[in-house]
């Protein structure tokens, strides 16, 4: 079992728990966690705080090294990491900092129909879908893309399927970024990256990413549910997936740069997965552009499945997908690395906020937030365990000024891959699904065992935290009634 | 001894190996890492490629060489068993590896591994002729 972190952790109130900077020799920053007091037993059960005072060591780190309720021992970061630095002032940029999944992300899907209406259809509904999108480990995509179709992917992200005409022309306004982040070059990226991705693209993978028919079972805040288009009884669709082999390659092929660099630029971090270079160096620049490249594969990705699901239910309905108001709410990041503008100590400045496990939650007049929802903020996308639903938040302005507009990305873990498998020997996880009301389908039994509910932290809990500390809000809970996995 | 142990982690999983050389050291690595990809008993070593890698120490080469392996496994579709270690130093590895392709009859992907971290990584003789790694992969 891992080792318990016995550091210290000061309470600065019922939401928030400091790492002073005297704990570590090299902390720039303070840390902070957010997490509930009876969390931070479970927190302490494994190195996740000692990594968020190894990050408070990142040169040019401005604020806190920050964890979302949601943290979890990672490598490098902790999952559920936040981090800025300064990009004028020699801030680096790490690849650790954003994972092998980069843009491991969310899109939430809506129908105008209801769980009155779908219900009747879901034992035939799954299956089409677990038809139509591939899944699971070494699937393949359905559509072969030759290598300059993959590197429009890589420019263009959701917009070069959209005009391939796998998705509706206002879909791009609801993706952060737009689904197509600037700064992407396909020439910095590996001819290894190129070969590992270019059969994923359009695949859900495997893992902890699945694809979920949810029921707005309860609404928070009816004004801002209708601002998002949201109602209660009303069915919506989940997809959780990035940017597969293609992502995980890029990082690889960064570290190994990285770590060379770090003697070059004269940086020394307390862990190796930490490797970084100053952003504006030419191997921070490079690792920016094809990092650019792997998240906007990524959302060409969530982009051709969400045109398959829009297939399915009208295969299964009868209906165009125009009439089942089939429209995407919002899609959201939670592994990436952003060029961002914050105010720091009454300034504003240029940052590249890392976030590993962690959510962007824009509150209201940032340009950055679809017409649509600016008056308010934006929806952030808060995915459950299997089985236990979903939030809807929206950003803050606290968020704004305290955390570069971030905030949790889901349950986190707390039990490990084997602990689970021991603790699901010989149960039917499907059947047990099934009695709570959940339909699963999955294309290994392996997969959910591992990801079974007590493996990881209640999305409650974690959605709790955020609420009490001001930093997102909730809008609606939403309630599983079928999962697809990997 | 055995040649490999996995480690428990929260969200991902750790794997340490032991060789009586570095070169039994670093084909346990990759032994066990490719177990933790697939059954490895319906595995025949019948085709060969030949691995070079380099790194700036044996911990930076151990990383860099699984994740040379784990490429070949993602891009090529390889499950690999058999590793003969041609030539190792501080700062370079050369390898035959013998496995064949994935065929979905015979073999089960039990999951994916999608790289191997920097993470604690480790190489060390713990006792004269005695080696041990640690690494930690993403899950």
């Amino acid at each position: 079992m891992a080792e318990v972190w016995s550091g210290p952790l000061r309470k600065l109130d019922n939401w928030r728990w400091v790492i002073p900077r005297e704990y570590k020799k090299g902390m720039l920053v303070e840390g902070i966690i957010y997490a509930s007091e009876r969390m931070t037993q479970s927190i302490r059960k494994d190195q996740a705080p000692e990594q968020v005072a190894n990050v408070a060591c990142l040169p040019g780190i401005v604020g806190r090294s920050m964890a979302m309720p949601d943290i979890h021992w990672g490598y490098g970061f902790p999952i559920g990491g936040v981090a800025a630095t300064d990009i004028e002032a020699g801030g680096v940029i790490s690849p650790g900092g954003v994972g092998f999944d980069i843009n491991c992300g969310v899109r939430l899907i809506k129908t105008n129909l209801t769980e009155e209406e779908v219900k009747p259809h879901l034992e035939k509904l799954l299956p089409v879908l677990f038809r139509n999108i591939p899944s699971g480990v070494g699937s393949e995509g359905r559509i072969s893309f030759s290598v300059s179709d993959l590197k429009k992917a890589m420019r263009e992200g959701a917009r070069f399927m959209i005009k391939r005409g796998f998705g509706f022309p206002e879909d791009e306004e609801y993706i952060e970024e737009r689904g197509a982040m600037e700064g992407a070059d396909p020439e910095v990226v590996s001819a290894k990256a190129m070969e590992r991705g270019k059969g994923q693209l359009g695949t859900l993978g495997s893992g902890n990413h699945f694809l979920e028919i949810e029921v707005v079972e309860r609404v928070f805040r009816p004004d801002i549910a209708e601002i998002f288009g949201l109602f209660s009884g009303q069915v919506l669709i989940m997809v959780h997936t990035g940017s597969r082999g293609f992502g995980h390659q890029v990082c690889t092929d960064a570290l190994q740069t990285m770590q060379n660099a770090m003697n070059r630029y004269g940086i020394k971090v307390p862990d190796r997965q930490l490797a970084c270079a100053p952003f504006q160096s030419p191997e921070g620049q490079e690792y920016f552009a094809a990092m650019a490249c792997a998240a906007n594969f990524a959302w060409a990705n969530r982009q051709l499945i969400t045109h398959w699901v829009r297939e399915s239910f009208e295969e299964v309905f009868k209906k165009s997908a125009r009439d089942l108001g089939i429209e995407v709410l919002y899609d959201v990041a939670h592994n990436i690395a952003k060029v961002e503008e914050h105010e720091v100590e009454g300034k504003k400045k240029k940052l590249c906020v890392h976030r590993k496990g962690a959510t962007r939650a824009f509150g209201a007049k940032r340009p950055e937030v679809p017409g649509r929802y600016r008056s308010v903020g934006q929806p952030v996308l808060i995915p459950g365990d299997m089985g236990t639903g979903s939030y809807v938040l929206l950003g803050t302005e606290l968020a704004m000024q305290e955390t570069f507009g971030s905030t949790c990305h889901g349950a986190g873990r707390v039990m490990s891959r084997s602990e689970a498998d021991r603790t699901s020997r010989g149960r039917n996880i499907t059947e047990e699904l099934k009695e709570k009301g959940v339909l699963v389908m999955a294309e290994s039994k392996a997969t959910l065992r591992e990801e079974i509910p007590e493996a990881y932290k209640d999305v409650n809990d974690v959605v709790q935290v955020v609420e009490e500390a001001g930093i997102s809000k909730r809008v609606v809970y939403a309630r599983p009634l079928a999962v697809m996995k990997g | 001894m055995k040649p490999f142990e996995i480690l428990d982690h929260t969200a991902d999983v750790g794997l340490v190996a032991w060789g009586e050389t570095l070169e039994a050291l670093f084909a346990n690595a990759a032994m066990g890492m490719f177990s933790l990809i697939s059954e490895l008993k319906n595995v025949e070593c019948h085709t060969t490629v030949t691995v070079e890698v380099k790194g700036n120490d044996y911990e930076d080469l151990l990383v860099t060489w699984l994740n040379e392996l784990l490429y070949l496994f993602e891009a090529e579709g390889y499950l690999l068993k058999c590793f003969e270690i041609e030539e190792l130093g501080q700062y370079y590895l050369r390898a035959r590896v013998s496995g064949e392709p994935v065929d979905q009859e015979r073999h089960t992907i039990q999951r994916v591994v999608k790289a191997c971290t920097y993470y604690e990584v480790k190489v060390e003789e713990v006792h004269p002729q005695l080696f041990r790694a640690q690494v930690y992969f993403d899950i």
